[in-house]
């Protein structure tokens, strides 16, 4: 198995829905020892996100939202159960093709921006491209997210905001299949929450990236085009929302 | 390959860390530099040395003998192995310099009538060499020439024969037979009193009567003759001629003594830049752990961004070079600096035509390439954790530090130190390997210093305790031949001496079963007072009625016990062999002699007891008055004072070992200021949090100063008996590298040399223990309780 250049996804659709399939997984557990507990953080997920679509995953903290979306972006490795990438197992992978899907296919937006304090916002995207195939210049991702006028600045000149956005910047600059954003607003008060999220469906929408958002906070729903509730490892209800709200038109 | 943004991070890591790499990098210079140069030292002499003997043609075996006629030659070419055969006339002869109190003494040796040496030749400094037909010329040995400010066309006096004769100075040479000029029976070196000079054989024929005979003979062997049948053979064919006994080059003294001076730098050229490779490599080590346990976000966000492990282990192990290239290029010019200033210093004592350091583009990339192996290995240990780590697991902020109680705690240590106290020893017994490696660093610094020092030490106490305790004697009086035991009566009675004792010392081999030794059989009056032998432990032997003393570590590399019988060939006058009963053993730091009462000696020469030493005790101010009274008898060939001959050894070795005690000082506290500074810059980055909180308590800065340096004082503390002891155990080593069968000094470290390394990690380490509180001064309270970690 390998996510070979240019292995972009053109797998026959499992489900009955129509659209393409970028990430599907069944059956997912995932249980963590602490110390002498077993402690369940995913006990049978099954869902997919589809080509182009803006996904929500909503849960409260403890939820296992973030195990899943580790589990998807290749940076941890279920206990149980499997993840497709297309045609790709991704269960099946060993590390180094865990490392070159991250590198080829997922885009990253932590809750903390992780970027790298000694980089500015520049050199944090070039990171980045660096090591892709067929990036975004630097400067054309930053002006993407509204930072062009920030170019050379280190994290620690820039507000949470604009930090999340050089973290966007940063994960859509490799041109993604997958963007995976784990509570990409939890940092930050609701006006630049807003903003932020205002960067992320705009991608979604202008390079048709298939997203996903694990937020614990319902109204961000409202910008999905699904939504997928999880609680104690399990999904507990999905959702189509008819029309997609702009990130202005949500409150909370 | 490294990505560029990522090598962009590096470089500014490198600023934050500028300090830590700094000191890194100045131990891993002080490893370079004592590798470059102590190995380039020894390279470059043992290529001199090479060099030398190659081309100048040094013989590979010598004997001297009384005299044999010239036609034996053709017998000593004919034994099997021998390819070259040079005979020569030589002699001991007196200088009467102007100006010094004491003569000179000179080896006279003969230059072949005709044509140049097949063997032994010289290299002419200035001048040429004495001409055939010109009966006064001579050459003089550089050292002798350059202690005396001789050059060609000076004259030099010389007491040839018993007569007074003027030799005009043609030429000042080097002889690859004399790299070092060593007086037989001289304890030292003294280029002012000793010369070789070389003139016509004719010449020298004629006034030692030798004309057609020859008393000094080299070879050449064939390659792959044996060396011990050579010997034996020439040794029988010469013993009718009074053979001496042929020794092969590693015996001939200044071989002996160049080549164990080169050992004994060998084995320090690898002691002394393992401490600082080991250290390096621990001090990355622990700067790149910390710094990775600071940075786990980052490598988690690294990796989720699809970075490899390799690339992330690759931009870490960058440091490594980062290190290496200031540290290399500070070592590579220490080392020149120092090895050149070595191989004078070498180049003073030991006398080569082309000595000079010799940096070798293979030397440098060996210490390099080890260097870089050392920093490596320990950076290695550090990445390899951080890239195991899954990323999502990096992800998360690592557990919190787990504490436990001591037992020295639950026996009530914290009622006696305090809870601050307590921090302290909590965090030193949390990490018990790093405070071990930590102060085994130090220990090793400490050991440096006093593997510097111990050899100044032992000197002084062997001149000092050992040879005033055996030699009681002010003054040391030689004779040219052996004398009647009435002149040490007559000695005894000159003004201002108080005691006078003959001594009869003649040349032996000695055997027992398979083994054997040349040495030399003193014959002492029973009832001596100023010549004292000690066995082990201190307590005094005295000389038997019968039977013989012998040294300790001759009694061992014969294997001989008490009451056994050794066999004793008088290798002078009628060369009788006696068998006398071993009685004792003689404690002695240098020689392998033996003992015996005058009485055994002159039964065995058969002269009544003549003596060819005498040995006075006088009253001080008398000394200089009997010296000069002495000296213008015509019988006495040498008077010695011991304690001047203490004072200038004393000196020679004095301005020597300042060097090596400035360099062992620098060398040293790098590595202290190393080790001390980054655990200081570590533990306060570690703790910054706590010792924020204990400032936000209400804490003053000293206070929590004290909490973040006494871990590292406790360090430092544990560190210095341990670096003592070491540092004894080390010199202990090294000493076992001398030859133990000329010198055997006990391994002697002053109370000064424990102070003075104690005092230099104390300073080194308060010195890098400021430099951390600087920074501990300036902690921003409110950032740091906000950081998240």
């Amino acid at each position: 198995m390998g996510f070979a250049i240019g292995a972009r996804v053109n797998a026959p659709n499992p489900q009955p829905d129509k659209r393409r399939a970028v990430l599907s997984c069944s059956g997912l557990h995932k249980i963590y020892r602490m110390g002498e507990v077993d402690v369940c953080a995913l006990g049978g997920v099954d869902f997919t996100l589809y080509d182009g679509e803006l996904l929500i995953l909503l849960g409260a903290s403890g939820s296992g939202k973030s195990t899943l979306l580790n589990i998807l972006g290749g940076l941890d490795v279920p206990s149980a159960g499997t993840v497709q990438f297309g045609s790709e197992e991704l269960t099946c992978a060993d590390e180094d093709e865990l490392t070159s899907y991250r590198r080829r296919h997922v885009g990253f937006v932590f809750q903390f921006y992780n970027l790298i304090p000694s980089l500015t916002a520049r050199e944090n995207v070039a990171l980045v491209t660096d090591i892709a195939l067929d990036p975004l210049e630097p400067e054309d991702a930053l002006g993407l997210v509204g930072l062009g006028d920030r170019l050379d600045h280190f994290p620690a000149q820039l507000s949470g905001g604009e930090q999340q956005r050089v973290a966007i910047a940063r994960a859509v600059a490799k041109r993604p299949s997958v963007l995976l954003c784990d509570e990409p607003t939890g940092a930050l008060d609701f006006r630049t929450g807003i903003m932020v999220l205002d960067v992320i469906e705009r991608i979604n929408r202008e390079l048709g990236t298939a997203s996903a958002i694990i937020t614990h906070n319902a109204p961000i729903a409202e910008m999905a085009d699904r939504v997928i509730t999880l609680a104690d490892g399990h999904v507990q209800s999905e959702r189509h929302v008819g029309r997609r709200a702009r990130a202005s038109e949500l409150s909370w | 390959m490294m990505a560029s943004a990522l090598n962009r991070k590096l470089l500014r890591e490198v600023k934050s860390l500028k300090g830590q790499i700094a000191t890194i990098a100045l131990v891993l210079a002080g490893g370079i530099t004592s590798f470059i140069a102590m190995r380039g030292t020894y390279a470059s002499l043992d290529r001199a040395r090479d060099a030398y003997y190659d081309r100048y043609r040094l013989a590979q075996v010598f004997a001297t003998l009384e005299r044999a006629p010239e036609p034996l030659v053709h017998r000593i070419e004919a034994l099997p192995g021998v390819a070259l055969v040079e005979t020569r006339v030589s002699e001991q002869v007196t200088l009467p310099m102007e100006g010094m109190a004491r003569p000179a003494y000179a080896r006279l040796l003969s230059l072949p009538s005709s044509g140049s040496s097949a063997l032994n030749a010289l290299c002419v400094r200035t001048g040429r060499l004495p001409e055939g037909g010109r009966d006064d010329e001579v050459a003089v040995l550089e050292s002798f020439a350059g202690a005396h400010g001789l050059r060609p066309d000076d004259h030099l006096p010389a007491v040839i024969n018993g007569k007074l004769r003027k030799l005009h100075i043609v030429g000042v040479v080097l002889s690859p037979e004399f790299v070092y000029a060593l007086r037989p029976g001289a304890m030292f070196d003294d280029p002012q009193r000793y010369a070789v000079l070389w003139m016509n054989r004719s010449t020298l024929s004629s006034a030692f009567r030798l004309e057609g005979a020859f008393n000094d003979v080299s070879l050449k062997l064939q390659p792959g003759a044996s060396e011990p049948t050579v010997l034996s053979a020439l040794d029988r064919l010469l013993l009718p001629y009074g053979g001496d006994g042929a020794i092969p080059r590693r015996n001939q003294i200044s071989d002996h003594l160049l080549t164990g001076e080169l050992g004994q730098l060998g084995a320090l050229s690898g002691m002394v830049p393992l401490v600082f490779l080991a250290v390096a490599a621990f001090l990355m080590n622990l700067v790149l752990n910390r710094l990775i346990s600071l940075q786990r976000a980052e490598i988690a966000t690294l990796k989720a961004v699809g970075y490899t492990n390799r690339e992330i282990a690759g931009h870490y192990l960058g440091l490594v070079s980062l290190v290496l290239i200031p540290g290399g290029l500070l070592g590579i010019a220490g080392g020149v600096a120092l090895g050149k200033s070595l191989v004078g210093m070498y180049g003073a004592i030991f006398r080569f035509p082309n000595l000079s350091f010799d940096l070798s583009a293979s030397l440098i990339a060996t210490a390099l390439l080890v260097s870089l192996a050392s920093a490596s290995c320990g950076a290695w240990f550090a990445v390899g954790s951080a890239v195991k780590l899954p990323p999502a697991e990096a992800m998360r902020p690592p557990a919190p530090a787990r504490y436990r109680q001591s037992v020295l705690e639950r026996l009530g240590l914290g009622a006696l130190v305090g809870p601050n106290g307590l921090m302290v020893w909590r965090e030193v017994q949390r990490r018990p390997l790093r405070t071990l490696l930590s102060s085994l660093g130090i220990a090793g610094a400490v050991a440096l210093l006093i593997l510097g020092r111990f050899g100044l030490d032992s000197l002084d106490s062997y001149l000092e305790r050992t040879l005033r305790r055996e030699q009681r004697q002010d003054l040391a009086v030689s004779f040219a031949r052996p004398v009647s035991p009435r002149v040490v009566g007559e000695l005894a009675r000159l003004p201002g001496v108080l005691t006078a004792e003959g001594q009869r010392t003649v040349p032996v081999r000695v055997r027992h079963e398979h083994r054997m030794r040349d040495s030399v059989l003193i014959g002492m009056s029973r009832t001596t007072s100023l010549r004292q032998l000690v066995e082990r432990g201190g307590s005094r032997v005295p000389i038997p009625p019968d039977g013989v003393l012998v040294t300790t570590t001759l009694a061992r590399i014969l294997g001989v016990n008490a009451g056994d019988r050794l066999e004793l060939e008088i290798r002078e006058g009628e060369r009788p062999t006696v068998r006398p009963v071993v009685v004792g053993f003689v404690d002695e730091s240098m020689g392998l002699s033996v003992y015996a009462p005058t009485e055994l000696l002159a039964d065995l020469e058969g002269d009544l007891g003549a003596v060819s030493a005498a040995l006075l005790a006088v009253v001080p101010s008398a000394s200089p008055a009997i010296q000069e009274r002495l000296r213008r008898s015509p019988q006495v060939i040498d008077v010695s004072e011991l304690s001047s001959d203490i004072q200038r050894l004393r000196d020679m070795n004095g301005s020597f070992m300042d060097v090596w005690t400035l360099v062992s000082i620098t060398l040293a506290s790098s590595v202290i200021l190393g080790v001390v500074y980054n655990n200081a810059r570590i533990a306060l980055s570690a703790r910054g949090r706590d010792l924020a909180s204990l400032r936000v308590l209400g804490f003053s800065r000293s206070e929590i100063s004290r909490v973040l340096i006494g871990g590292l004082a406790i360090e430092v503390l544990f560190a210095i008996p341990i670096g003592l002891w070491l540092g004894k155990k080390w010199s202990e080593q090294f000493m076992l590298q001398v030859d133990q069968e000329t010198f055997r000094w006990a391994v002697v470290i002053a109370p000064r040399t424990y102070a003075l390394a104690s005092a230099v990690s104390l300073l080194a380490a308060g010195a890098a223990a400021l430099w951390v509180r600087r920074s501990l001064d300036r902690l921003d309270l409110i950032a740091v309780l906000k950081t998240r970690e």
